[in-house]
């Protein structure tokens, strides 16, 4: 297709921040001075390297085992980055296919979709995802598949929502008339329809993957706590908030930041795609 | 009844002195120059693109973004609305200039009923609280609506389109105006509604001496009901002058193309003479540096390049051409076009499609008190290869139902259908070959093509369900662009992309892919540009000729109807009423309804 899209300002920064974090989680191994597990007992609650008593042996001090911060910060983006991926795209899958499945063909099929959706949002999300995880038992796969069990409901609710609105335009019956199958109508017709709320949704659903990580970690039921992790970060260093800010800051700074970037994703995503749709017809001689 | 108010220029309510629009790029409205005498109604006519509705957005002070007035001035009853403050601007509007919309159903507001909206602008004019209702419904009995009372209780959505427009009219005669401005606002009503509503508006115009701005991109409805006419073209006003003028020996080659686009209802059958190509895009007008017209002028001589001058005639009327004074026009010979697309093959053949005592009924209502209601009754006829069949009706008719009972997109209830002598089922064998041998290509040409496709790919959409080669399906596209007249360098461009008329001629080729035996039109040039409507028909005939394909046409527009078809049928209450001879039918019509159609394409009015 020849469609230029005009991103904006915010598109190209949160696409940045999210390119370097994955460079960050990729090369983690290279970058990190220490090895996230490695505990140094003698060198306790060190603070940061550029205040007193700090050394740039560890840039950002040391935790209570005398771990180095730096190196668990960039591993921990590792955890972030799966999470925010794997979460959106799983649950992206399934809510939007049982989604499509709900708008186009509607009668029984939609109606017990959404049942079930109805069901499922009822229930809380958090006590929800801790049940899972307490069923499964905490790893990093099981966190992913909490977060998608959990959230995929909002997807299906959206994307039906959208798929109803398309699926009486003219252009689905065209298809029909053209010789489409159903499901080539699902696929060629509804799918590309459908895709830019679905970018939006994936790049917001990031955000909150990020977020119930880090729940799910601060109540210890993310990865195992050997396992560097920016929600345990924060929960392991919520003791000694007052007395070494360093070991809660970088981290608390690090999430916030991974999310609004996800926001400005979504945000940014959805004005280019309302640009792209309302651009202006250009008429060309006809012959 | 007729309201006199002071006028800085008795008898001159609005005087339009070489007005021009510009947005950043170009000049899109071009030294406007005219007036608007008290009593009269003025015709701004022209297609779209033209610059119609930015003039009456300069009289609202409602440009788009990007747009100012660079020139001209623009006084309404001696006052110039271009510098005069923006609170007496205001208060001009609504009480002496008023707005008649095109979507009236849009225009109001649906969550106040009609009484409260009424009320609103009675306490913008002033009025006192006591005399409201009563003054509405003076209001609603003028425009003719049975039972104000009831109408006053309702809300937008509980009316028809027609109402809601009889509703707005009757609010701005209400407020006495000098002026009403009419943008479109008959363009969404079927023709039966459209010539009510004109009537009414003459009737009440004349009553009470108000000046009417009528903009429509329709000339056949704009002779009908205006004293002068005001044709534009590109942002310039090519002709200005009294409608008998106009009519009788249009001056300017763009508006003798208009009046030969349209496909007449009386007299000779004729070959209609396309404009080439269209209106020019916005973008495109700084590179016309001469006159806009000239690179579809079938005169322009050397003397077009330069930009031509606004000059009065002798007759009075006001031109600007400069190219030839209409003395050595190039047209097409008639004779040779008639040759061309000539009424040949008319169903000598035997028939492939029959269609035998079709029914249908809707249920309607809830469950205690359901009931059938007919849709369709009894309809036989059948549609031999190379047939064009017109189908007309008033709205409600059955037609769009019928097409989509053919399609197969409906069951019918009762009767049956053959296809090439084998009857047609529900099942997916019948299904399979009926969507090969007929094809229905939709009203609405911008909502039936997925706009993430690309040309070629929605030319050749019903090979995606066909093992096909890819070269092959491209030779294909190419074909089929050629057929309906697409150029190729349009092929990665989607729906978005192209004009309307571009959007139409992609619909029929696509439905043309699989050569069918029938294609069912609904409504397939309506909305479309005269120039443009031309293009189309000629490119039916000549697929006609070509492919000997057989055509459905349903159409409100009987001239159409009768330019393509040899053979009517008129559908009222879900029956076939009359049908026969398009010629015979058009010249002694026996059905009152047929008559009724009739008349109302001549605008004949008839008075209450």
């Amino acid at each position: 297709m020849s469609v230029a899209v005009a991103f904006g300002w915010r598109v190209k920064w949160a696409s940045g921040y999210w390119l370097m974090l994955t460079l960050i989680a990729l090369f983690a191994p290279v970058l990190a001075p220490h090895s996230p597990q490695m505990q140094d007992l003698a060198h306790t609650l060190q603070p940061v390297a550029w205040l007193p008593g700090g050394n740039w042996h560890f840039p950002l001090g040391t935790d209570v085992l005398g771990r180095c911060q730096f190196s668990r910060l960039l591993f921990g983006s590792r955890v972030v980055v799966l999470v925010a991926f794997l979460a959106a795209l799983g649950s992206a899958v399934i809510g939007t296919t049982l989604g499509l499945l709900a708008g186009y063909f509607k009668g029984w099929i939609e109606r017990s979709i959404m049942f079930v959706v109805d069901v499922w949002m009822a229930f809380p999300a958090v006590v929800l995802a801790m049940l899972l995880i307490v069923a499964l038992g905490p790893s990093l796969g099981n966190v992913v598949l909490a977060i998608i069990l959990v959230d995929w409901t909002r997807f299906c609710r959206v994307i039906r929502s959208d798929t109803l609105q398309l699926a009486n335009q003219p252009y689905v019956l065209a298809a029909r008339i053209a010789g489409a199958s159903q499901l080539s109508v699902l696929c060629r017709e509804l799918l590309p329809g459908v895709l830019p709320t679905l970018i939006v949704l994936c790049s917001l659903q990031m955000g909150s993957a990020i977020v119930a990580e880090s729940i799910l970690a601060f109540v210890g039921m993310s990865v195992g706590p050997a396992e560097a992790s920016w929600g345990a970060m924060i929960a392991q260093g919520l003791g000694y908030a007052f007395s070494a800010p360093w070991l809660v800051l970088p981290p608390i700074i690090a999430t916030v930041s991974a999310i609004l970037a996800s926001i400005m994703l979504g945000t940014g995503l959805r004005y280019a795609a309302r640009t792209t749709s309302s651009r202006r017809v250009s008429r060309e001689p006809e012959r | 009844m007729i309201a006199a108010k002071a006028h800085g220029a008795p008898g001159r309510v609005l005087e339009i002195r070489g007005l021009s629009v510009d947005t950043e790029h170009a000049q899109v409205l071009q030294g406007i120059d005219f007036s608007l005498e008290q009593g009269r109604i003025l015709g701004i006519v022209g297609e779209s693109g033209a610059g119609k509705s930015l003039l009456s957005k300069v009289l609202g002070r409602a440009l788009p973004e990007g747009f100012r007035v660079s020139a001209g001035s623009l006084s309404f009853a001696g006052q110039d609305l271009l510098v005069c403050p923006a609170s007496a601007h205001r208060d001009l509007l609504g009480k002496r200039i008023c707005f008649v919309p095109q979507d009236a159903q849009q225009a109001l507001n649906p969550v106040l009923s009609i009484s409260q909206q009424f009320n609103e602008h009675f306490e913008r004019l002033g009025l006192a609280p006591g005399s409201w209702s009563a003054m509405a419904q003076d209001a609603l009995r003028s425009v003719q609506l049975a039972q104000p009372e009831r109408v006053l209780g309702q809300y937008p959505h509980q009316l028809s389109g027609g109402m809601c427009q009889r509703v707005l009219l009757a609010m701005a005669f209400a407020s006495q105006p000098d002026l009403i401005v009419c943008d479109e606002a008959t363009t969404a009503l079927d023709p039966a509604t459209q010539l009510k509503i004109v009537s009414l508006l003459r009737d009440l115009q004349r009553d009470r001496g108000t000046a009417v701005l009528f903009i429509t991109h329709d000339l056949d409805l704009a002779a009908h009901l205006c004293d002068q006419l005001l044709v534009l073209y590109a942002g310039t006003m090519v002709e200005f002058g009294s409608t008998e003028q106009i009519l009788s020996a249009p001056g300017h080659p763009y508006t003798r193309a208009l009046l030969n686009a349209r496909p007449a209802l009386t007299g000779d059958w004729q070959a209609l003479q396309p404009l080439c190509g269209q209106m020019p895009s916005m973008e495109s007008l700084p590179s016309l540096e001469g006159c806009r017209f000239a690179p579809r002028c079938g005169q322009a001589g050397p003397t077009c390049q330069q930009p031509p001058s606004l000059q009065q005639q002798a007759d009075g009327r006001w031109l600007r051409c400069c190219g030839g004074q209409w003395a050595n026009a190039v047209t097409a010979s008639p004779a040779s076009m008639d040759a061309r697309y000539a009424l040949g093959l008319l169903g000598s053949a035997p028939p492939f499609l029959r269609v035998e005592n079709l029914g249908q009924s809707d249920r309607v209502g809830r469950w205690p008190n359901r009931r059938l209601e007919p849709r369709l009754q009894g309809i036989d006829f059948s549609i031999a290869p190379g047939e064009f069949i017109g189908l007309v009706g008033p709205s409600g008719s059955g037609k769009s139902s019928l097409a989509r009972i053919l399609m197969g997109l409906k069951a019918p209830d009762t009767g049956r259908l053959w296809l090439n002598g084998e009857p047609l089922g529900v099942d997916r064998a019948s299904w399979e070959r009926r969507r090969q041998a007929v094809q229905l290509t939709f009203q609405n040409s911008s909502t039936t093509l997925n706009p993430r496709r690309t040309l070629s790919e929605l030319l050749t959409q019903s090979l995606d369900h066909q093992a096909v080669l890819r070269s092959e399906r491209k030779a294909r596209a190419e074909a089929l662009a050629q057929a309906v007249g697409l150029p190729l360098e349009l092929f990665s461009r989607l729906p978005a992309q192209l004009s309307g008329g571009q959007r139409q001629r992609l619909n029929i080729g696509r439905a043309l892919c699989n050569l069918p035996q029938l294609l069912i039109a609904d409504e397939i040039v309506s909305g479309l540009d005269v120039s443009v409507q031309a293009q189309i028909l000629n490119l039916l005939l000549a697929l006609r000729r070509e492919h000997k394909i057989a055509l459905l046409l349903i159409s409100h527009d009987l001239g159409v109807v009768r330019y393509l078809c040899g053979r009517v049928m008129v559908m009222d209450q879900g029956r076939i009423v009359e049908s026969g001879d398009t010629a015979k039918v058009f010249s002694a019509p026996r059905h009152p309804v047929t008559r009724q159609l009739l008349r109302a394409a001549r605008y004949e009015v008839e008075h209450a």
